[in-house]
């Protein structure tokens, strides 16, 4: 009893921090009825949603507090790729030779938030695109396919940016 | 130099803009039209920024903020409408 | 000055390039998810380019900040809109072809 009374003094701490952030940022005010607005709507819609912005079961600070570094890292890895991917599409656009398939996979990532930055981020990966993440299961359809193997695909798909996911998340 | 980027960014997000317009006018099914709306989105995304930065004003900036977080709740709307009627 | 300048028009440049290519394969492919992967993805990096040349050309702080952080956010809400109507395909696509199937299944019968 004890202990979840203070993950969930913790947890309304944590949103009500970033919900004041994200406030500061974009009002980008700094007069002082600006700043004490902002602190009340902070804590009134932190009170009223914080079990939904960090549900119950996510027991670990690790979960959706990341590395700096990794995390800038991964942007900048993200941008890479990006271009990387729409290079592969032109070629397919100008050759057109595709070879469009669905394929299915599993992830071990543990935390809800690495899984949906996984999924955005293999939206950037050539040729893939994320249609579907139901807990840890993901659907993906991929345009320039080699191999319909489950556990190949998933290889092929997202080694990598589960490494680096990894280390910035958990 | 910089007024002749400007403008012609202007000129190329345009063509980008009645491209998929033409995509969105044409298209045979459902998706294809939503894929179109999906590159238009981003393309007026960029018209707006375009606009702030040329005018100087950062209220175009602001609007194009708050059009980049929340432009994706519209396509949930829309799928959402489209997969009821299809059931119903 | 020079230097924001003629950076800020190779970003123009690349973007152009994989806007055009993107509309092409918007044009060019047959069903729904290949056009969202050329339209979607070449978009997405033509206008992402476009973004990266506005940021250097931008006249003050306060508004290149504001493109800094549109920047940072269309990387987060771009691929979520795509994934959104990658799925509603799916299932539409699904939905036709049981429908199809039980069609054939009528005709049989």
């Amino acid at each position: 009893m004890n202990s979840r009374r203070v993950w969930a003094i913790l947890r309304f701490v944590l949103t009500t921090l970033f919900l004041y952030f994200v406030w500061v940022l974009f009002t980008s005010d700094l007069g002082l009825f600006s700043l004490l607005f902002g602190l009340a709507a902070s804590v009134m819609t932190a009170a009223l949603t914080y079990h939904i912005f960090l549900p119950e079961h996510e027991a670990n600070l690790r979960f959706f507090t990341p590395h700096f570094w990794a995390l800038i890292r991964f942007l900048f890895l993200m941008v890479f790729s990006l271009y990387q991917s729409s290079f592969q599409v032109v070629k397919a656009v100008i050759s057109g030779n595709t070879n469009p398939r669905i394929v299915h996979f599993r992830t071990r990532l543990r935390s809800d938030l690495a899984r949906t930055v996984l999924a955005n981020a293999i939206t950037f990966t050539p040729g893939t695109m994320t249609l579907d993440l139901n807990d840890d299961h993901l659907t993906v359809h991929w345009l320039l396919c080699s191999t319909t193997h489950t556990k190949a695909a998933g290889e092929a798909i997202k080694t990598k940016l589960e490494h680096a996911l990894g280390r910035t998340w958990l | 130099m910089t007024e002749f980027i400007l403008q012609s960014m202007l000129v190329m997000l345009i063509i980008f803009a009645i491209g998929t317009l033409l995509r969105l006018l044409l298209g045979p099914t459902a998706s294809d039209r939503l894929v179109a709306l999906n590159v238009l989105s981003a393309v007026s995304l960029a018209l707006l920024v375009l606009w702030g930065i040329r005018i100087g004003r950062t209220l175009y900036l602001d609007v194009a903020l708050v059009y980049d977080i929340f432009g994706f709740l519209g396509f949930l709307a829309i799928t959402r409408f489209l997969k009821d009627r299809k059931e119903g | 000055m020079i230097i924001r300048e003629i950076l800020a028009l190779i970003a123009f440049l690349v973007g152009t390039f994989f806007g055009i290519f993107g509309m092409v394969g918007l044009f060019r492919f047959r069903d729904p998810y290949s056009r969202l992967h050329a339209g979607s993805l070449c978009g997405t990096t033509a206008v992402f380019s476009y973004l990266v040349a506005l940021l250097l050309l931008a006249p003050s702080l306060a508004s290149g900040a504001r493109v800094f952080i549109i920047l940072v956010f269309f990387l987060i809400s771009a691929p979520t809109g795509s994934s959104i109507v990658g799925k509603f395909i799916w299932e539409s696509e699904d939905a036709t072809r049981q429908r199809s199937a039980m069609k054939r299944e009528d005709k049989s019968l």
